[in-house]
């Protein structure tokens, strides 16, 4: 015990002390998430404004409709009641405007649909409009009574770029450290015989690999619990899944990764080969495994491989968890998938990475 | 008493490395207490025969024991006793000596006072510094500290000396015989001569795979067909025949003032030699005493140099 915990120690002192590992472990990605995050790739130049007529319009009525259609910041679309609200919850309107067909000031009743994902474009197409209703009713009525705008929010969730990207990001960091962390280390270990000269003592194999796997565990939490909280605290992302689940998922992801760390370090026998294994195995994942495209946007073919790549079970069952509360019966088939990988890595690794030189 | 029995230990290497036999069929005897040396030119099996006594090689067949434990059963058991410099070996990174030494002590379950062991090898104004900032003397130092992180019984170290200038090998020397002086018995190899003479109690000759002399370092010194040469000037030429008669003398040269003896018997024939110039009123200028070395003993024994 005694052992583990020292080694445990030295590992974490080894992990923070290599300028390396804490640059690929936390600059880069928080460096590329807030690159990302400030590149509003959300940002409309118009609001899209939604009008719905449950009747056909009078003539006033069509007059106020063709004003509104002239504000320049508007991308007006008419449509029916029920077409114009699915298309506000699936965040294409910034709020629809439910008009009656004989406008009259007093008991005419405008009814907007303001869509609370985009509070600022929401409320100034309802200003706009409010102005425009006011002039109406001034010429109409002499501003005695004026129309009343009676707003309803619709509280669609909205995903951001930076909402699909922080899982996929997570997902991606998780698998670069484990993986670089563990087969640079190994592998300068056993080339400078430095693993030789630890099995010269009674140390088991065994409670090295586990400190090491133990330190990689903890960063994964500490990485993720990083990531999140700047993403919510600077870009406003909001987790709406539970913490444990995902703190679940990190560890299981970290787990396989590190079966395909140690899988490496047994195959790669010089520090210079590691980065050429390690990219053959992790670059076409960085792409293929969901973190900056979904992979539904993939030819079928790709989709195919992409769909079944450790890193993809990762991301999407992060992904499922922050943004849309996933429970654990709901992303289960990952789960089981991750768990499978797991088993194949760490079998392949026990039969690739040995402390003893090959072939004794 | 020996402390460590090898009995018919064979290695043979796998297939891809063509089958090689790296150390065949040795039998030797370490004494408690003594520094025992194998001297051999490269690729003799001297890392090989070490590493297999130390639990980290497989043994092809025959035994080991150390204090008793057969290595390839209770290799933990050994591992715990010993303390093992390894012929190239470096330490973790990022860490300093200090920490290293009680990762060290970490591996064998205990405490160590690792400033006390940088004293004893002097590295204690190196306390801070990381293994990679240390001289090639100051590493071979350190390493010999956290071989010694669990008060091991026996110590191997290999080729503790390559690659050293002068003043740092006998630095060296001296720490080594120290350690012996507190008990420890040290096993160690090399292809110094020069060393093997100066540390080693006992000393194995390995060339081949083979054992091919075992003894103390002053019996190896007396083997026969080992002779010491003479050299000396004079100042009148001495008669060859006369030289020739010398009790001892095997051979004699001369080239103008120039002779050279060669004798199994040094002080007889040196006593011999005086009384004859005395006689002869000649006198002798720079003489010159070669004992043989283990080179020789070498030489003698394999027919090719230590380093062909
Ligand atoms: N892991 C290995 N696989 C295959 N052959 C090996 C291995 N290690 C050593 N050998 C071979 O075994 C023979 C003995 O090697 P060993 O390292 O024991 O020699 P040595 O006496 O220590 O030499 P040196 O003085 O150069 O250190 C050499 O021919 C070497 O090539
Ligand atoms: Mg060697």
């Amino acid at each position: 015990m005694f052992t583990l915990w020292k080694l445990t120690v030295v590992a974490i002192k080894m992990f923070v002390r290599n300028k390396q590992a804490m640059y690929f472990t936390f600059f880069f990605p928080i460096f590329l998430m807030v690159v990302l995050g400030l590149i509003n790739f959300d940002s409309a130049t118009k609001f899209d404004v939604g009008i719905v007529l449950n009747a056909p319009p009078s003539a006033q009525t069509k007059q106020f409709i063709e004003g509104i259609k002239q504000v320049p910041v508007f991308e007006i679309h008419e449509g029916i009641e029920s077409e114009e609200r699915k298309a506000l919850q699936d965040d294409k309107r910034a709020a629809v405007f439910i008009i009656p067909a004989d406008l009259i000031p007093g008991p005419s009743e405008i009814k907007v649909l303001a869509n609370a994902n985009e509070p600022a474009e929401s409320a100034a197409a309802v200003n706009i409009i409010s102005g425009m209703l006011d002039k109406t009713a001034l010429t109409l009525s002499g501003g005695a009574n004026h129309f009343t705008v009676n707003k309803e929010e619709i509280n669609s969730h909205h995903l951001k770029y930076i909402d699909f990207l922080l899982p996929g990001l997570v997902a991606l960091s998780i698998m670069q450290m484990t993986i670089f962390t563990v087969a640079f280390l190994f592998v300068t270990f056993k080339e400078k015989g430095i693993l030789k000269r630890m099995i010269a003592t009674p140390m088991r194999p065994s409670t090295f690999v586990l400190s090491n796997v133990i330190v990689r565990l903890l960063i994964t939490l500490i990485q993720t619990a990083i990531f999140i909280s700047i993403a919510v605290i600077f870009f406003n992302v909001q987790i709406i899944g539970s913490y444990w689940l995902i703190a679940l998922i990190a560890i299981l992801g970290s787990l396989m990764f590190l079966g395909l760390g140690f899988a490496i370090s047994g195959m790669a026998s010089t520090v210079e080969s590691v980065p050429v294994f390690a990219n053959l195995i992790a670059f076409p994942m960085l792409f293929l495994g969901g973190t900056f495209f979904a992979i539904e946007s993939f030819p079928t073919w790709l989709m195919n491989i992409a769909k079944y790549l450790p890193l993809t079970f990762l991301s999407h069952s992060m992904r499922e968890v922050m943004t849309k509360g996933a429970s654990f019966a709901q992303i289960s088939t990952d789960i089981w998938w991750m768990i499978g990988w797991a088993i194949i890595l760490v079998i392949l690794a026990n039969w690739t990475f040995s402390f003893e030189e090959k072939r004794q | 008493m020996a402390i460590i029995e090898v009995k018919n230990l064979k290695k043979k290497y796998g297939p891809p490395a063509g089958g090689l036999t790296a150390v065949d069929n040795i039998s030797f005897e370490v004494n408690e207490g003594e520094v025992f040396g194998i001297l051999g030119p490269n690729g003799a099996g001297k890392t090989t025969t070490l590493e297999m006594i130390e639990g980290l090689k497989g043994i092809t067949s025959g035994q080991a024991f150390l204090d008793g434990h057969d290595v390839s059963k209770d290799t933990r058991t050994v591992k715990s006793l010993i303390g093992v410099q390894l012929q190239s070996s470096s330490f973790f990174e990022g860490l300093n000596l200090l920490e290293l030494l009680e990762t060290f002590g970490a591996l064998y379950n205990r405490k160590v006072d690792a400033m006390e062991l940088l004293r004893e090898v002097q590295l204690e104004e190196k306390a801070k510094s990381q293994h990679k900032e240390l001289s090639g003397g100051q590493k071979q130092r350190f390493s010999i500290a956290a071989a010694l992180v669990n008060d091991p019984k026996v110590l191997f170290l290999d080729e503790p000396t390559t690659g050293l200038d002068p003043q740092a090998r006998r630095n060296l020397w001296e720490l080594i015989t120290e350690i012996n002086k507190k008990g420890k018995t040290v096993v160690l190899t090399t292809h110094y001569m020069d060393e093997a003479e100066i540390l080693c109690d006992r000393i194995a000759v390995m060339d081949h795979a083979h054992i091919i002399a075992l003894d103390t370092t002053q019996n190896l010194l007396k083997l026969p067909g080992l002779s010491t040469s003479i050299h000396f000037l004079v100042d009148k030429p001495l008669d060859i025949e006369q030289l020739k008669a010398i009790t001892g003398v095997t051979s004699v040269q001369s080239e103008d003032h120039t002779y050279r003896l060669t004798t199994d018997n040094s002080e007889a024939t040196l006593s011999d030699l005086f009384k004859l110039s005395r006689e002869a009123g000649v006198k002798l200028v720079d003489l010159q005493l070669h004992q043989p070395t283990l080179e020789d003993v070498f030489l003698k024994l394999t027919g090719h140099g230590l380093r062909d």
